[in-house]
């Protein structure tokens, strides 16, 4: 650490395990210990997890005892550690909180109930705050007083485009009604053309926002990571295999339910997420049948994906809230940062489903209200992606990906490593 | 023993109580205590001496106190002495005990071996009667026993005794029970044989013990070659026993040193969160840094497993001081189970008052009532005796007109 060409990842490894025993000389910081504590993000990680971490003593228990975690420098026992020195660089940029799937193996052995699985995770969410492009963002969507602001947001922006939707429609040269073959539909109040046009915006500046953030997160990695091992796609290609089959989830051993209800949740918002996509993209879709007409009968194949996918999603998410609110020892309390999440989504999912009933009973003008209230869920959800624990979509596969692409793989089974321990000298130990 | 001759060698009459059917407790399980690595034979040896010579003396076994009634200085005991069946009329030995056939497991031995019916707790054991365990005698054995004893060396109808004494002052050295290490379930004792617990690695290397001294594994009699030393096996742990028992780690340095001397290519690895060699006693620790062929990692063993070679172990931990997660294989492993008081299971029949782990304080809560040892924290030989002593001053104190 004396010399600035050190990677940062020599430097968190080698500042937490010499902590004080480090010479002022030697500091890059100036502090005599090597580590310049943040005690707000100490602080601040106390209130989102709990302040069971401090009870910590770096038995290493938590580390031996995880599936996940490699031999070569596991966590989350260093984790652990730089939390409690306070070293908020060394965690935001941490690739291995994200290994983690928080199956708190390590929190039900750990022998002083310093709950490290929730500590991962409420790093996880300092790690979305801090790589958030614009970080303000970070802090509004992670903090309960802002909720009207948040959802005074997409409720605005919604609001504008159905004001502004005749005028549009004149600037654009496009009658309010398309011409496209619609029964009875919502597309009177909210045209096809309008929600296309304003969703796809939105998401266009989200994963703008969110290459930006990524961007920084992926930068920090590099900086703590050794040289790649493999090419960046196949190391995508593994990653994307085993987010499907949910591998890390079966590793866990104690916690299928969690496995089960993030399963159901996946394939349920992929199968939303695919349909949306079939429909939006049919005027240009040449696989869409001819004599398409809005909206999908019941028994049309994408309506039947539609709702399966729905359904899982309203399981999924149900199963969550069950086992988190039971079993809080092993499934973790879950912060502001889960529960949002979660929230949001049954939302979503509800108000889709009232949505397709009432039309279905052709309420007026019920329908209507909660269909906006339905977009304005939806919308919320995309726009505060890149800040919420929806996030670790892509945090989450990114570190994967990294890992794949450092080489950095789980636990290998080394027999003979006895003969690797190295004694200690005595001088060390007396220091 | 220690309080009851100080208390006796100038001039007290003392009642000892000991619920075994010998005295000598944890210690005389022992094969050498730390730090001079003597045998406590040679201790156990001259308190014997000591009580044989003092008629002031009056030794119960195996007994337990029925009730205590009163207040300092006027106390009223109820003892109840269980029968041995063995009359001490005759002088038996091991050539009457051979002949007969039903078992129990050798709870002096920590269940490693077994002795028949008809057994004597040890060799240097005091009172040196043989025991007679009624519930294992067998109906073959008890006409074994008709033919071959001399009339009158046993008695199966010896009734239990119930005496009531007058008292001054009581002191309570209940001593210690090893940690159940059934509990740890990540440690696989009872479920794999070559996973044992410190205690019963001192009878191991005890010359008198199952093996006769030589360090074997259980399962198959192999010589252990590469041994682990688990530290802290359930304690400082906030689901067992949240506290430091204090000698684990003094222990565990001594029994490397039985592990080595006894075979010079043994190796041994001990796994520690902290070595709490406290005092002088760190010398002894500094010292046996020098051995090339003993380890120790810094790290909390989580998982022990079977190895794939037959009867092999392998522990998963980690190396805090920057190697990562080791799977290391070994012979044999040596749980550090850590020390519960007497009191934790079973308490005394007087409203005495216990900490949270059944630990009672020194000056008890009751006037004329002393704690000593392992019942008041957990604590090695040399600091027990002391303290043995300093609660006979206290007893002769009370009966003095002090408190």
């Amino acid at each position: 650490m004396e010399t600035a060409g050190n990677t940062v990842h020599e430097t968190c490894e080698t500042r937490a395990r010499a902590g004080p025993r480090t010479t002022p000389a030697l500091s890059a910081t100036g502090s005599p210990t090597g580590v310049e504590p943040d005690l707000e993000f100490i602080l601040t990680l106390c209130r989102t997890s709990g302040d069971y971490f401090l009870k910590c003593f770096q038995c290493g228990t938590c580390s031996a005892t995880c599936a996940l975690a490699p031999d070569d420098s596991p966590f989350p026992r260093k984790e652990m550690a730089w939390a409690n020195w306070g070293m908020k660089e060394c965690l935001v940029r941490d690739a291995d909180v994200w290994l983690c799937y928080q199956c708190n193996d390590c929190s039900t052995r750990c022998p002083r109930g310093a709950r490290p699985g929730d500590l991962l995770a409420a790093i996880r969410q300092q790690s979305v705050m801090a790589n958030a492009f614009p970080r303000f963002l970070g802090r509004w969507v992670n903090d309960p007083k802002c909720i009207p602001l948040l959802l005074g947001i997409p409720t605005a922006l919604l609001s504008l485009v159905l004001w502004l939707k005749i005028p549009l429609a004149d600037a654009l040269g496009i009658g309010v009604d398309t011409g496209e073959r619609i029964v009875y539909s919502y597309s009177s109040v909210f045209p096809h053309w309008l929600l296309n046009g304003f969703f796809f915006t939105i998401s266009a500046l989200v994963l703008l926002v969110t290459i930006v953030s990524v961007g920084r997160f992926w930068h920090g990695l590099n900086a703590n990571a050794g040289a790649p091992v493999k090419g960046l796609w196949p190391s995508i290609g593994a990653t994307l295999k085993g987010v499907f089959v949910h591998d890390n989830f079966t590793s866990c051993t104690r916690e299928r339910p969690r496995y089960w209800s993030h399963l159901l949740v996946f394939f349920g918002f992929l199968a939303l997420g695919m349909v949306t996509l079939w429909v939006i993209t049919a005027g240009i879709n040449p696989l869409m049948q001819k004599d398409f007409v809005y909206p999908f009968g019941f028994w049309n194949p994408w309506k039947l994906l539609a709702n399966a996918g729905g359904a899982a999603l309203l399981a999924g998410l149900s199963l969550m809230i069950f086992y988190r609110s039971r079993n809080t020892d092993q499934a973790g309390a879950g912060s502001y940062f889960d529960w949002t999440l979660i929230s949001t989504l049954l939302l979503v999912i509800l108000t889709g489903f009232f949505t397709e009933i009432l039309h279905y009973l052709r309420l007026e003008p019920h329908r209507h209200i909660i269909y906006f209230v339905h977009l304005l869920f939806v919308c919320a959800l995309i726009l505060y992606l890149p800040y919420s624990k929806f996030a670790h979509l892509v945090y989450r596969t990114t570190a994967l990906v990294h890992a794949e692409y450092t080489g950095r793989k789980k636990g290998r089974v080394q027999l003979a490593a006895r003969d690797a321990v190295q004694q200690p000298a005595k001088e060390e130990i007396h220091a | 023993m220690t309080a009851a001759v100080e208390a006796a060698e100038v001039g007290y009459r003392v009642i000892l109580v000991e619920k075994e059917p010998y005295l000598g407790g944890r210690v005389i399980r022992m094969n050498r205590y730390f730090p001079k690595m003597c045998p406590p034979s040679c201790g156990f040896e001259i308190n014997v001496r000591r009580i044989r010579q003092n008629a002031r003396i009056t030794v119960y076994t195996p007994a337990t106190v029925e009730e205590l009634a009163g207040t300092a200085g006027n106390f009223k005991a109820r003892i109840r002495v269980k029968p041995r069946y063995v009359t001490g009329a005759y002088s038996l030995d091991d050539s009457f005990t051979a002949q007969l056939s039903a078992t129990r497991p050798n709870d002096f031995n920590y269940g490693m071996d077994r002795t028949t019916a008809l057994y004597q707790p040890h060799d240097m054991a005091y009172p040196t009667d043989y025991v007679l365990d009624r519930a294992v005698l067998s109906a073959s054995d008890e006409a074994k026993l008709a033919e071959i004893l001399p009339a009158g060396a046993v008695d199966l109808d010896m009734a239990e005794q119930h005496l009531e004494v007058k008292i001054g002052a009581v002191i309570v050295a209940t001593g210690w029970q090893p940690y159940d290490a059934t509990k740890l379930d990540n440690l696989a004792f009872g479920r794999l044989p070559n996973v044992i617990t410190n205690v019963m690695m001192e009878r191991l290397a005890a010359r008198g013990g199952p093996t006769g001294g030589a360090i074997i594994r259980p399962s198959d009699g192999k010589k252990a070659e590469n041994v682990a030393f688990v530290q802290c096996a359930g304690s400082r742990d906030e689901k067992h026993l949240p506290y430091c028992s204090a000698v684990c780690c003094m222990a565990s340095l001594k029994q490397i040193r039985y592990v080595r001397e006894k075979n010079e290519n043994a190796r041994a690895t001990m796994f520690y969160i902290d070595i709490r060699t406290l005092g002088s006693l760190e010398k002894f620790y500094y010292e046996m840094l020098d051995d090339a062929n003993i380890s120790f990692v810094k790290g909390k063993v989580a998982e022990i497993s079977e190895a794939p070679d037959a009867g092999d172990l392998l522990v998963k931990v980690e190396d805090t001081l920057g190697q990562g997660n080791l799977h290391l294989q070994f012979d044999l492993v040596v749980l550090a189970t850590g020390m519960v008081p007497a009191g934790a299971a079973e308490k005394i029949p007087f409203r005495l008052t216990y900490d949270e782990h059944g630990f009672i304080d020194g000056t008890t809560n009751i006037p004329g009532v002393y704690a000593a040892g392992c019942a008041k924290h957990p604590c090695d030989v040399s600091r027990t005796t002391k303290d043995a002593t300093a609660a006979a001053l206290k007893a002769i104190q009370c009966l003095n007109g002090g408190a």
